[in-house]
């Protein structure tokens, strides 16, 4: 474990513009050197607090703790961030616009060309350093986008919607450079809509729904707070000798007769175990496989919000 | 978030806009057509391009007989119809007909009828021969000798100075400086309009791009803000220092090409006007005037207080190109895209426009109460109080100078934090139509 097990502490925070209230006393903590999903449907405030932890904007109330102590601007250096509306200055050359943007972050002359030669020889991009921006693809362009947002080394790097519009080769790409970026320590929060890509990357998440967290924890807690007590199970025999064996605990959802191997889906009833249903099964029939049917990131997602997560960033 | 990033913020925005080609192109076009002015319109007063052969149509012919023609006019005096003469310039050489009507002696006026327009000087030079000979022959009819009569004239000049306390040699004064002046504020007017309105499409152009929001993770926005706004201004100053230096190079070099000789010969004559001029011939001492008044002009331009007018200048440039700047960055941050901006432009650049046109009547009557009163409201002050300045401030009214750049600062001061407030929201708000009401909504977040 690191020295502090929260890097981020989101403590209360609330946020007004006028008459909407886009953050309603959000509270939740941020592990350190995991991948954090920051999810929630648009307009749920996802944006605003992200904006609320770069400080490009402030609490009305709440705070936010960096390693125990309240965000303060010289914390900027230790933040990379990539936002969903991104851009660089299109005249600019490539090599400058990346030192500027660096070197904004409180980086030293030669230390930024240190790092972003790495980067650039890393992602191999060196070819393009004297190239106008407008001259890039929109992929070479958020690759750039990437680097920048990552060069400076950050402790926390906040990835809002950072696959939208990247062609499947840099989407894998870029997946392994932030797994690679997370296996160095640095704490990655990652905000989505896409169900899938928080499956498979992250550890961690937190749900907000109109300005309102719904909830947070890691990604297995969270699914298992959702559990249905479902079961899918694989067998040889008929849906009667099956139905036969099961008892009042257990109610058959789902059935697809085989001609060897027939599925079913059990639902628990009454605090019943799987292991009770594994005993009853095999005490009849032959069990070819047996599992917990866990609801899937995009199934609470829905659950919790009534909404369909989209893929693609709008906003 | 350091005085650093500002640095590297100016830095940006100077050297991405030194380095434009624009940047460059009109770096030097501006003073080459500034000296190109300049020296054509000395050129003109010193060169005439043609000899004028002028047919003179005399009514009261043989009266204007003795006409004589002088540097590079000859008259030949006619007796003939105006038609008749209309005809003989088609068929001829003659380069313009001098009509002399009969009543000439009444109404003292005559006409020129001319196929391509002579110069002003011609025109002076055929009103004075004519005049004079008016005279001449009235005098001999009075019976005074021509002489006698040159006694009688009393050529008179005023030489104005300003009054520099006891015991000081005052500063002899003349209209140039306050054409400078007029310059100058010309100059304000424009360097404070194009470079506020490259702040306004700074901002738009970050707006739009969707750079703002990783910069402004990095930097507060009121830091963004102020960078693009000093950077520019470097930008607009350094445009000027360079077109004042290319142009007094540049003239310096172009009036010693162009019209060297003549200016010697000028500077020779300066002596000869302490001469009693009785004994000159008249087209003679007319052609010394031009010539020492061109002398005069170079005399009158280093006579010029320059370190005052350049301070003058700074200060007002920079006062009302912060002022103007800050609300055109507001105006940026407020807007999705360039055509959005014209509902907001043209009411925070009217008084700017405004101070521009009446600067013309400042320029006639400088202490006049608009004068006097647009010099110090601070939205027109940089341009009045400019030229002002160069017709000289008596130290009785330099409390309006005072007061102006007083109040001006302070209305920079408070406008730069107005539009921060405005900026910090607006450069973050897409698709939504900023009314004034909305940006006073703005003002007022907590952000």
């Amino acid at each position: 474990m690191p020295e502090h097990q929260h890097i981020l502490s989101i403590d209360g925070v609330s946020k007004r513009f006028g008459n909407f209230e886009a953050l309603k006393h959000v509270s939740f903590n941020i592990p350190a050197e995991e991948i954090f999903g920051l999810l929630g449907p648009n307009g749920a405030g996802k944006t605003t607090l992200i904006r609320t932890i770069t400080q490009i904007t402030a609490p009305d109330e709440g705070a936010i703790t960096f390693k125990g102590k309240g965000l303060h601007s010289n914390h900027t250096q230790y933040f990379g961030y990539l936002p969903e509306e991104r851009g660089l200055y299109r005249k600019m050359k490539v090599w400058d616009q990346a030192m500027y943007l660096v070197r904004l972050k409180g980086l030293e002359k030669h230390e930024a060309a240190q790092r972003l030669k790495e980067w650039f020889e890393r992602l191999s991009m060196t070819e393009w350093v004297n190239k106008s921006v407008e001259d890039l693809s929109k992929g070479m362009q958020q690759k750039l986008q990437f680097v920048i947002a990552v060069a400076n080394d950050p402790k926390v790097l906040i990835l809002d919607e950072p696959f939208s519009g990247f062609d499947p080769v840099n989407t894998e790409l870029i997946k392994q450079e932030i797994l690679r970026i997370k296996d160095q320590g640095t704490t990655i929060i990652f905000s989505t809509h896409n169900m899938s890509s928080v499956e498979e990357l992250c550890d961690s998440i937190a749900l907000l729904n109109k300005g309102e967290k719904v909830i947070d924890g890691t990604v297995e807690d969270v699914k298992s707070t959702f559990r249905k007590s479902l079961y899918e199970v694989r067998f040889k025999g008929s849906k009667m000798a099956f139905a036969n064996l099961l008892g009042y605990r257990f109610e058959i959802i789902d059935f697809q007769e085989g001609s060897v191997v027939s599925n079913a889906v059990v639902k628990a009833h009454d605090g019943a175990t799987g292991n009770q249903l594994v005993q009853l099964i095999t005490s009849g029939l032959e069990l070819v496989s047996f599992q917990e049917k866990i609801p899937s990131m995009h199934d609470i997602f829905i659950d919790l919000v009534h909404e369909e997560p989209t893929t693609t960033a709008e906003e | 978030m350091s005085a650093n990033n500002t640095w590297l913020i100016i830095a940006r925005e100077y050297l991405t806009r030194v380095k434009k080609r624009s940047f460059i192109v009109m770096s030097i076009l501006g003073p080459l057509i500034m000296a190109g002015v300049l020296i054509f319109s000395f050129w003109l007063s010193l060169e005439e391009s043609e000899d004028q052969k002028i047919l003179v149509v005399d009514d009261n012919y043989p009266y204007f007989e003795a006409l004589e023609g002088g540097d590079r006019i000859s008259y030949e005096v006619m007796d003939m119809s105006l038609t008749k003469a209309e005809h003989l310039l088609e068929a001829s050489d003659y380069t313009a007909i001098l009509y002399l009507p009969s009543n000439i002696l009444q109404s003292k006026a005559g006409q020129l009828i001319f196929k391509k327009q002579p110069s002003f000087r011609v025109q002076r030079q055929i009103e004075e021969s004519i005049q004079q000979y008016m005279e001449i022959s009235k005098i001999q009819s009075f019976n005074i000798s021509e002489a006698d009569y040159r006694r009688l004239k009393a050529p008179f000049t005023l030489a104005t100075f300003q009054f520099a306390g006891a015991g000081r040699e005052a500063e002899e004064t003349s209209m140039l400086p306050s054409v400078v002046g007029l310059v100058f504020g010309i100059l304000i007017y424009l360097f404070i309009f194009m470079y506020s309105v490259q702040v306004m499409r700074g901002v738009i152009e970050e707006k739009t791009n969707r750079i703002i929001e990783v910069i402004i993770s990095s930097v507060r926005p009121f830091q963004l803000m102020m960078g693009k706004i000093i950077g520019v201004g470097a930008v607009g100053l350094t445009q000027f220092f360079i077109w004042i230096m290319l142009t007094v190079v540049l003239f310096a070099v172009g009036q010693r090409v162009v019209i060297g000789e003549k200016y010697v010969a000028g500077s020779q004559q300066q002596v000869m006007t302490e001469v009693v001029q009785e004994e000159m011939m008249e087209d003679e001492r007319l052609n010394l005037t031009q010539l020492s008044d061109s002398d005069n002009l170079f005399n009158k331009i280093r006579r010029i207080n320059f370190p005052l007018m350049l301070g003058a200048f700074l200060f007002y440039f920079l006062g009302g190109y912060f002022l103007y700047s800050a609300m055109m960055a507001a105006v940026g941050s407020a807007v999705d895209n360039d055509t959005d901006t014209q509902q907001f432009v043209l009411p925070i650049t009217f008084p700017l426009l405004f101070a521009y046109i009446m600067s013309f009547s400042v320029f006639e009557n400088p202490s006049g109460d608009l004068a006097v009163w647009m010099s110090i409201i601070p939205f027109t002050s940089p341009i009045i109080m400019m030229i002002r300045i160069a017709f000289g401030i008596e130290s009785g009214d330099m409390w309006q100078v005072y007061l102006s750049m007083t109040l001006l600062i302070l209305t920079f001061i408070i406008m730069v934090w107005i539009a921060g407030r405005i900026y910090r929201v607006g450069i973050l708000m897409y698709g939504k139509k900023a009314s004034l009401k909305e940006l006073y909504k703005w003002i007022t977040y907590n952000i």
